[in-house]
């Protein structure tokens, strides 16, 4: 085996370096006092090699991971010929490598016998990262001051010495000190929880073999990922999809434009007709429309892959400087990880769809709920949220209905719903409605998952709400594929004391008032394929389980149900189905 | 003394272990009877009766104790068997069972359906209720909504019902309230409180905790009804003991109603036989792996403890009642060789089963297995496996790692056997590292025991890997669950939650608390036939820094005083919280206001333990037992080795590695890098060459 390397301690290691980043994520799962992160799971943990290329990583919140490299490479430069075994680097700067504001990087490079060996990465979203906005949301801000706090690359620790005059700059900036400075903590004990497993692998097997094996790797990857990519027909698809708009012009719809080609081994997601970057939040750093890409290549492809340096070879993403997808700076951005990135994954499947329809999911539920913060009065604490109670409905593809209660696109399912009983206890919120919502998923041989109907009252006064999202509107609500229909779009309302419902934009603050309610009705997933060919079984259980009512069971299935046996007339059912839609 | 009788009612075999009265041990085996498991568990009984000359109903007077571990229930749930249940839950929150919690495990797999739901939506309702976040009544619970429930109910003639109300657990008075209207008004269901059975926060845990204690309640009422019935009508007079998720016993009438105890059963008893046969070596932490045709177990004992988890699944649904922390992972000897696209090697987690099962027994199977690797690596031998009582077809084990591993990745048989045979160790050795490192635990410091039929070939390589310096392989190994149910103690976990910030925790209250857990668990191991002289309570506390939403599990000791808790001892708990979350996650923030949000309390019955019996000393010299040399594969090439038959080895004797020990259900692997001696209490102790056992000993007991 003289100048190979052994293929079975490829395999060895390679699942190593995945279980590693699962000790990390465990970290900031278990210990953070955002809700964010460990209720929701709104992270990723990664590690590099020493030229920071990305070995393996956990995506708990998949629209983070893509962007994890450009955040090391840049602080990496950043600091060539100044790091230091013991450092700790922070970054959230959208224009210094960073995806967005909230999602702060962590990283801690790894040393061993004295040289720099690995990275150690916990990125992950903050609570709070003071400018304008709630919950690091600010709708109305027009640039990057006004986004938030900016925090180019700097060190949380130089050889092992905590930097207080750093961590002191950043927390001042903050509203809730209290949790950023947890949550920071947190990243960097995670950081060093992978250090210690990456220096006992060193130990265990030395640099050199394990560098040689994660060239293998590399190379074994991007050789899955060209497998997969050549079983897609080549070709140029084209897909257009809105954004509702982006809080400055509430008139004017924001769109992305794709063109993805598909050639051998290769594919590149094409950005060039997409609208230039706007005025409000949305737009989206490079970084962010990477990683957005990828949502729709990874899920799509039928075997699949890990990502890491190796399979992402093959894709490249074109976005021109100045476009909503590559802004110059000083854009605001914050709001790109939600709608933007959603709406770059819509199009990429609504692409994708024209040349494997079979592989591809119909739209989920977009994001369109409010984050908000301010001092709870019972327990006289600050508090910050994201109301992830309001997740809505997967897509369908062929052959699975979509999942309930499942959005957002950007975190594929990974994005875990709050315990309702722990949010009462820290917010000064009485939640009144949570449950699914009938009659709200895309129809389709496979159906949408259910969308969620949230409600709740708030109990205190001083409380912001950060609305941010999209698919209010019909244009953006949820797609269809396949002749499967699409689902409606969310509605918001505020609701006063004396029972008046005002209807709620996205992108825009609301500040309630103490006893004021806020109803959300999040959408269904988008359904897949002909309705009228979904079985008459699939659909009477929907009706059984109060899913569906019998005139929506009649009206998008053409399956005609007895109200009072809740049976299938065949008979009818049989005569509304050979006539069609 | 009398007799004790382990039995293990497992997916095809039902194992027993006797002991009786003199410390000798017996092993029985009958096949398990999915339809009716009392007819296996019988057949074992009458083959123990007839070997003792005797009739059932002579033998069974002679038991004294049974302890019983059975899959009924884990069984329910995997095949979506269970009762016609129904829920009972807060308005406004009818979808948290099933939603739960939005998380799709898989995240890129598009191809891929959630579970189906224990409940179907239309059998979850709601009544109008509430009390908020700090225990007190917003809203009064709406008798013409339960009555409603109730007609619907019985309308529906379900067999169980779940109740889970929000902060129920601050507040259960609308659960007892419900709960006595259904006890009148449909006497024949089988109720289960959400404040009964789990008093704890978390709303979706807590559902499909209580949910799964409705969906398998009846299920194992009416097992255990017949299995006592049919025990006590055949002279059995002794005590029945069930196996437990957390690696307790309990008597039958306690199982009946936390019927959700026992889902994870099946390898709970694993520990407790680890921790008995460390236990003449004055061994105190462990790690025990079972390795058998699909799945391997790995669980970590600290100080003579088995892990605990809350955070336990079956079949993607959470049990947040305390199991045994095993950590599972798709490896066995039918484990499935292939390789994937990129070209690199993989093993499992897709198994052959028992059916076809690996390649070489010839039953049809075709993907290569790592009992196909073993066999080409010459660690089994094809005429002796399970005792010379079925043959392994060598060829075709051959040709099928030939085409399916080695002619791709252009290697020859061989070398492709060491891949698969190298990949389930790395693996394995993972799976150890989840229960290990991964909790802050360095593996070198604990001795790995060892059981399962595949077990013993694999542990030397994974204790190489993970540089564990000492394997114990009892000759039990093939029935070990029903031996660690013998050395198992009564056991029942109480949880309350409390949550207020440490430094002003009302300490009255606290002890109140505390003192109720204790008057129940007492209470109720008393009414188990436990004297007070053998209850053993522990006590601990789930801390974590203000403003953490997760908790750090901190045992603690109680005064001997009136008070079970002062404030002397919040400081050292406070102190005890740091080291812990320092170990675990890389960080301590001492200083920082920590606060309480669970008080808990195990409650064990010591029971009375089977004695081992000392054999006789047989002298180092192994050579009585060596059969013939084999040729066997090690690191890069065949060597000529040493096979001894098991049955003849005995006290003293020494083997060097590299050899091969042929058991009737195992057969261990002695790797060239380790020494095997045989020890007083019929285990194997395999050890690093050069490494004297006694300093292995010392350095382990020393932890």
């Amino acid at each position: 085996m003289a100048g190979k390397i052994d293929p079975i301690l490829v395999a060895v290691l390679d699942n190593r370096f995945s279980s590693i980043c699962v000790e990390i994520g465990q970290t900031m799962l278990r210990t953070s006092r955002s809700p964010i992160f460990s209720e929701a799971r709104d992270f990723v943990s990664a590690i590099f090699d020493r030229r920071g290329r990305l070995i393996a990583q956990k995506d708990y919140i998949p629209v983070l991971s893509g962007a994890a490299p450009f955040a090391l490479r840049a602080i990496a430069d950043h600091f060539k010929g100044r790091i230091y075994e013991g450092d700790v680097y922070v970054l959230n700067d959208p224009y210094r490598g960073n995806n967005h504001p909230p999602d702060i990087t962590v990283v801690k490079p790894v040393f061993f016998e004295g040289e720099l060996a690995f990275w150690s990465m916990a990125k992950g979203h903050h609570v709070d990262v003071g400018g304008g906005g709630v919950g690091g949301y600010n709708p109305l801000a027009t640039d990057a001051w006004t986004d938030a706090l900016r925090i180019p690359p700097v060190k949380l620790y130089e050889r092992g010495v905590k930097q207080q005059d750093i961590w002191d700059m950043i927390l001042i900036n903050v509203h809730i000190p209290f949790l950023v400075e947890g949550d920071l903590h947190c990243q960097v004990g995670a950081t060093t929880i992978g250090e210690r497993s990456l220096t006992s692998m060193a130990r265990k097997y030395g640099m050199d073999t394990l560098e040689a094996v994660i060239e293998e790797i590399f190379d074994a990857y991007e050789a899955k990922m060209r497998a997969e990519i050549r079983s897609i027909p080549n070709g140029t698809y084209y897909a257009e999809r809105k954004i509702d708009h982006d809080g400055i012009d509430t008139d004017k719809p924001v769109t992305v434009r794709l063109a993805l080609s598909v050639h051998d081994e290769d594919v590149v997601y094409d950005y060039s007709a997409t609208d230039h970057q706007v005025k409000g939040f949305l737009n989206s750093t490079y970084p962010n429309t990477v990683s957005s890409s990828y949502i729709s290549l990874f899920t799509t492809i039928k075997n699949k892959v890990k990502i890491n340096e190796g399979s992402i070879r093959p894709v490249t993403v074109i976005a021109p400087e100045g476009s909503l997808l590559n802004p110059l700076e000083p854009a605001p951005t914050t709001a790109s990880t939600v709608p933007t990135a959603e709406t770059i994954a819509e199009a990429g499947w609504y692409a994708l769809a024209q040349a494997v329809p079979n592989l591809c999911q119909a739209a989920w539920n977009r994001w369109a709920a409010p984050a908000s913060g301010g001092v709870n009065p019972r327990t006289e604490k600050p508090f910050g949220d994201i109301h992830f109670m309001s997740k809505g409905g997967g897509g369908a593809t062929e052959g699975i209905d979509g999942w309930d209660h499942l959005g957002t696109v950007i975190c594929l399912g990974g994005l875990r719903a709050p315990d309702p009983e722990l949010h009462e206890m820290v917010t000064p919120y009485l939640i009144l409605n949570y449950e699914l919502m009938p009659d709200n998923a895309g129809a389709g041989q496979w159906r949408g998952g259910n969308g969620l109907h949230y409600k709740w009252q708030v109990l205190g006064d001083n409380v912001a709400f950060a609305m941010f999202g999209s698919g209010v509107r019909d244009e953006t609500a949820p797609f269809g594929l396949a002749g499967g229909k699409g689902a409606p779009k969310t509605e918001q309302y505020l609701i006063k004391a004396d029972s008046t419902r005002i209807w709620l934009d996205v992108n825009t603050f609301v500040y309630p008032e103490k006893g004021d309610c806020i109803e959300i009705f999040s959408s269904g997933g988008g359904g897949y394929g002909d309705p009228f060919k979904r079985s008459t079984a699939l659909v009477l259980e929907d009706v059984q389980n109060e899913l569906l009512s019998i005139e929506a069971a009649k009206a998008q299935y053409g399956v005609v149900i007895d109200p009072e046996t809740l049976t299938v007339n065949q008979t009818e059912t049989d005569k509304l189905r050979s006539k069609g839609v | 003394m009398g007799v004790k009788i382990g039995i293990d009612v497992g997916g095809t075999f039902t194992d027993f272990l006797l002991f009786d009265g003199e410390g000798n041990t017996a092993i029985f085996k009958s096949p398990t009877t999915p339809d009716d498991p009392t007819e296996g568990v019988f057949a074992g009984l009458a083959e123990m009766a007839a070997e003792k000359g005797v009739t059932i109903a002579e033998f069974l007077k002679q038991v004294e104790v049974i302890v019983h571990g059975t899959t009924i229930t884990t069984n329910a749930v995997l095949t979506g068997n269970g009762a016609k249940t129904g829920f009972i839950t807060t308005k406004g929150f009818r979808d948290i069972l099933n939603m739960r919690r939005g998380l799709k495990e898989d995240q890129y797999e598009t191809k891929y359906a959630p579970p189906a739901p224990l409940v179907l939506r239309r059998f979850i309702q709601t009544v109008e209720e509430r009390t908020d976040c700090e225990g007190r009544e917003l809203t009064p619970l709406n008798r013409q909504d339960v009555q409603k429930v109730v007609e619907f109910f019985k309308q529906e003639k379900v067999e169980a019902l779940g109740v889970s109300f929000l902060f129920s657990f601050f507040n259960p008075e609308h659960e007892n309230k419900i709960g006595e209207i259904l006890a009148t008004e449909l006497p024949n269901v089988y109720v289960s409180l959400s404040s009964e059975i789990i008093p704890q926060v978390r709303v979706y845990e807590r559902n499909s905790t209580v949910a799964l204690n409705a969906f398998v309640g009846p299920k194992l009422k009416s097992y255990l009804s017949s299995l006592k019935d049919r025990l006590e009508s055949n002279g059995f007079q002794g005590v029945l003991l069930i196996m437990q998720s957390n690696g307790g016993v309990m008597s039958p009438e306690v199982a009946i109603r936390f019927a959700v105890n026992t889902l994870l059963s099946g390898p709970a008893g694993g520990p407790a036989a680890g921790i008995s046969y460390a236990n003449p070596h004055e061994l105190k932490n462990l790690i025990t792996v079972d390795m058998g045709g699909t799945s391997f177990d790995a669980s970590l004992i600290m100080d003579q403890a088995p892990g605990i988890t809350v955070e336990a699944s079956i079949a993607r649904h959470r049990v947040a009642l305390p199991a045994i922390d095993i950590h599972t992972i798709g490896a066995g000897g039918g484990s499935i060789a292939w390789i994937d696209t990129g070209g690199i090697l993989q093993v499992g987690p897709q198994s052959a089963g028992a059916q076809p099962g690996p390649v070489c027994y010839g039953r049809g199977g075709t993907k290569p297995t790592v009992t196909d690797a073993d066999l080409i690596l010459g660690y089994l031998e094809p005429g002796y496996f399970f005792g010379g009582r079925m043959g392994l077809n060598y060829e075709a084990a051959s040709t099928a790692i030939a085409v399916e591993i080695a002619e791709p990745l252009q290697m020859d048989v061989v070398e492709a056997a060491n891949g698969i045979y190298q990949v389930v160790n790395a693996n394995m050795a993972a799976g150890l590292g989840v229960v290990s490192v991964s909790r802050g635990y360095d593996p070198r410091d604990f001795a790995l025991v060892v059981a399962g039929g595949a077990g013993p070939i694999h542990a030397g390589m994974i204790a190489r890997e993970l540089e564990i310096p000492l394997i114990i392989i009892p000759k039990v190994s093939s029935v070990f669950c029903a031996a660690g149910m013998l050395m198992s103690d009564l056991r029942h976990d109480y949880v309350r939650t409390y949550a207020k910030p440490l430094a002003h925790a009302d300490l009255k209250r606290l002890n109140e608390i505390l003192a109720e857990m204790e008057e129940e668990a007492v209470s109720t191991l008393k009414r188990e036939g436990i004297a007070e002289a053998q209850i053993v309570l522990k006590y601990s506390l789930d801390l974590r820094y203000e403003g953490q939403f997760n908790e750090v599990e901190v045992p603690f000791s109680i005064n001997s005083g009136r008070d079970k808790v002062e404030e002397m001892q919040l400081a050292e708990i406070t102190q005890a919280f740091d080291r812990r979350h320092d170990a675990l996650y890389g960080y301590a923030l001492p200083g920082v206001p920590s606060e309480i949000i669970n008080l808990r309390l195990s409650a064990l019955g010591i029971t009375d333990k089977p004695a081992f019996k000392k054999t006789k000393f047989l002298g180092t010299d192994p050579s009585p037992a060596f059969k013939k040399y084999r040729s066997a594969y090690f690191d890069t090439a065949f060597r000529e080795v040493p096979v001894y038959d098991g049955r003849l080895l005995g006290h003293g004797n020494m083997i060097t590695g590299p050899a091969i020990i042929e058991e009737t259900t195992t057969t261990i692997v002695v790797p060239p890098e380790y020494d095997l001696l045989c020890d007083t209490y019929d285990n194997y102790l395999m050890h690093p060459k050069g490494m004297a056992l006694s300093g292995i000993l010392e350095k382990l007991r020393r932890g």
